[in-house]
């Protein structure tokens, strides 16, 4: 009997388990779906069909083997900043500066591009995706040693970081780089291409970039045909790995573990023996090394130099990529396919159907507002949220490392509250 | 160069300019400071800036008067105010994560509402210089006349003089009338309040509201008051830079004062010495402000008290 009865309640909790799993995938989708309706007020009000302008929409995004690389281009860098938004926002880390990290990625590994130009690929393409994620994590380090340290707001510091990190950026790409010793230290660290007029960087070598599909498909010997081949590279892999990595280290680990046990409660953390200014640095150095190379595989995969906005958005874009995840790495994947589609098809739209390609924002603001509003609001029938309840009690330690983390408030609660 | 930095120190135009600048932001920043108290993070004045921008914009077009771009500009902050407070107090949401999302939903939403107001209606996109009608600077009688000071200070757009009669008018409500009581007992102790029959939600709507009210008319005075025109994401972080403000004024109306003036400080001086031709790069005098703000927060600012429920969402049952 008691057998029985054991194994009917495992079922029970597996059942309920598959249904919260799905829950987190349900949301999302319902959130997405309710934007795109909402928003098509506006294709109305624009004297345009909503539905064609969505057709052109999913087109410009999925048609053509074209249209589908402009889609994978779109998403790799999202997902590293969504990545970084991620692993910080569980561990109480909220790394809004995830665009001047990019930046900061971006700038380090042209520069290896156009520096190193005799290093061999299998040494210089690690060594530039390396300098993206140390550059990136260096300028995460400040506003990580400024929370950890001394108790700074790093919504704050980051987001002001942002604004400085572009204009750095904007002075550099119009200094001439020089290669070598011997040269002043600023045309050292210069960007520009000397023998051309515009603020641009010089390509970087053939053997910095991201071998392609293309590349692939020569070397076994075979013929490419199709042009869009060339943009599939590896950089796209690079991402998704990222994203595994990422997810072992979150929730197999017990770097990982602290991480999120920080995030929750920095306070509960310590009493429980954890080192919180340690994990906090540790977190910031972690999200700002993705950030990085967010920046680096988009100019090792795709554009192969910097010039003047070359990438703007990519690192707030991480936000919303990763609450519509629900701050999953393999979340994350998913839903910067969805912003990956939406950016895109959003040209296509605009030709096709007039609608503006600014109405994007608004369908990615709707469907975050509705993901987290969905998360907060008990959406599931009330039957199984009683059963819950109930169960709640005895999975609560260890529910509460995966529900929502305690970021954007202080480190150590109210007493240690500084900016 | 040492005379032709002396030359813009001394100049009254230079100062005039800082007055101006300062403006947008403590018209924000005195909008937030009400909702903070309240215990709402307003991260999301950026975005209620920029709805005010094209809010103000769009009702100058349409009604040919500045009276009525400022009526468009306030309910259209106001707008979205009244979505963060549903997201921040009905629903009991991450009020940043909220303001993300509302701030990034503001700048698809004010370029989609400028596309379709202003754009070719054949070609779809923005073809003409958009000039609509904007503010006049409003000289004040008797005190305008006098010398230096009165060109500094009583010669400015009409905007600019609420914004700083702002300051003291928002420290008498807060400090010395029932509802500002009202307000600041919602943000440290709101069950407390609730206990002695204070309405906790229907204080929070109303503080954001007005937040986005004042958020507004600063977007307003960036697109009717220093252009008659909008451009896309033209409020360019200053709702971010008005919250840094109310951090660093440490919630207190006068403390914010300062700060929006000292930001608006870094911003003159980074447009006059732009035109100097000295040997620092242009782009360092961009993210003057940015730095002079991030610097001061570290170096200056010490512990600063948040509004107790400052972030936190009001459940009765959570008592």
């Amino acid at each position: 009997m008691l057998r029985l009865q054991e194994s009917t309640n495992r079922w029970e909790i597996l059942y309920r388990r598959f249904l919260e799993r799905s829950f987190n995938i349900l949301i999302p989708l319902g959130a997405i779906l309710a934007a795109f309706v909402i928003s098509s007020a506006l294709i109305v009000a624009r004297g345009a069909n909503p539905l064609s302008a969505y057709a052109a929409l999913f087109a410009g995004a999925f048609g053509s083997s074209n249209a589908l690389a402009n889609t994978v281009t779109r998403m790799v860098p999202i997902i590293m900043t969504g990545l970084a938004v991620t692993y910080g926002y569980r561990s109480g880390f909220f790394n809004i500066g995830a665009e001047g990290q990019l930046f900061m990625g971006a700038m380090a590994t042209t520069w290896m591009g156009i520096t190193l130009t005799g290093w061999p690929a299998w040494l210089l393409i690690p060594a530039s995706l390396l300098a993206g994620a140390l550059a990136g994590s260096l300028w995460a380090l400040i506003p990580g040693y400024l929370k950890a340290k001394r108790g700074f707001n790093e919504v704050l510091t980051t987001l002001l970081l942002n604004y400085i990190t572009i204009q750095l950026f904007e002075f550099l790409i119009r200094v001439d780089h020089a290669v070598g010793l011997g040269h002043p230290f600023l045309a050292w660290i210069g960007l520009k291409d000397p023998t051309q007029p515009f603020p641009k960087s010089a390509y970087i070598t053939e053997a910095a970039r991201m071998p392609s599909l293309t590349s692939l498909l020569t070397w076994l010997g075979g013929t490419a045909e199709d042009p869009a081949f060339q943009r599939f590279t590896l950089a796209a892999v690079v991402a998704v790995l990222a994203a595994v990595v990422i997810y072992i280290l979150l929730f197999k680990t017990t770097t990982g573990y602290r991480a999120r046990a920080v995030g929750v409660n920095p306070r509960a953390a310590q009493y429980m023996g954890i080192n919180v200014v340690r994990t906090t640095i540790t977190t910031a150095l972690i999200s700002g090394a993705l950030a990085g190379m967010a920046g680096s595989l988009e100019i090792m995969g795709f554009q192969h130099r910097v010039i003047q906005n070359f990438l703007v958005g990519a690192g707030y874009d991480g936000i919303p990529v990763a609450l519509i995840g629900q701050l999953n790495p393999l979340g994350v994947l998913l839903s910067a396919l969805f912003f990956g589609a939406l950016r895109a098809g959003a040209n296509r739209m605009q030709i096709v159907s007039g609608a503006p390609v600014s109405i994007i924002y608004v369908i990615q603001s709707l469907a975050i507002l509705f993901a987290i509003a969905g998360t907060v609001i008990d959406l599931r029938p009330r039957r199984l949220k009683q059963a819950e309840i109930e169960e709640a009690k005895r999975l609560e330690a260890e529910l509460a490392l995966q529900s929502s983390p305690a970021t954007g408030t202080d480190i150590l609660g109210e007493e240690a509250r500084h900016v | 160069m040492f005379s032709q930095l002396l030359e813009i120190f001394t100049s009254v135009a230079f100062y005039a300019a800082v007055i101006r600048l300062t403006a947008p932001l403590l018209l924000s920043a005195m909008g937030g400071l009400v909702a903070e108290r309240s215990g709402i993070i307003t991260f999301g004045m950026e975005g209620m800036m920029l709805m005010g921008a094209i809010g103000a914009a769009v009702g100058s077009y349409y009604t040919q008067s500045v009276l009525g771009g400022l009526v468009f500009a306030m309910l259209a902050g106001m707008f979205l105010a009244f979505l963060y407070g549903i997201m921040c107090v009905t629903v009991g949401a991450n009020q940043v994560v909220s303001a993300v999302a509302l701030n990034l939903g503001a700048l698809g939403l004010s370029s989609t509402i400028f596309a379709l107001v202003f754009s070719n209606k054949a070609l779809g996109v923005v073809t003409e210089v958009v000039s609509v009608p904007s503010m006049r600077p409003v000289k004040i009688p008797l005190l305008g006349d006098i010398p230096i000071l009165g060109d500094i200070l009583f010669n400015q757009l009409p905007l600019v003089y609420i914004a700083f009669l702002a300051v003291p008018a928002v420290w008498f409500v807060l400090y010395r009338t029932t509802i500002g009581l009202k307000i600041r007992s919602v943000g440290e102790h709101p069950h407390a309040a609730d206990t002695v029959g204070i309405s906790v939600v229907r204080v929070r709507y109303l503080s954001v509201l007005f937040t986005g009210l004042m958020a507004g008319l600063a977007g307003a005075l960036l697109s009717i008051g220093m252009l008659n025109t909008f451009q896309e994401n033209m409020s360019a972080g200053r709702g971010f830079i008005a919250y840094t403000a109310i951090v660093f004024g440490k919630w207190e109306p006068f403390g914010i004062l300062l700060g929006t003036l000292l930001f608006g400080l870094a911003d003159a001086i980074q447009l006059r010495i732009q035109a100097l031709n000295l040997p620092i790069p242009y782009q360092f005098w961009v993210a003057f402000p940015y730095i002079v703000t991030l610097l001061a927060l570290v170096l200056f600012v010490g512990k600063a008290t948040w509004p107790a429920a400052s972030g936190q969402p009001f459940k009765r049952e959570s008592k």
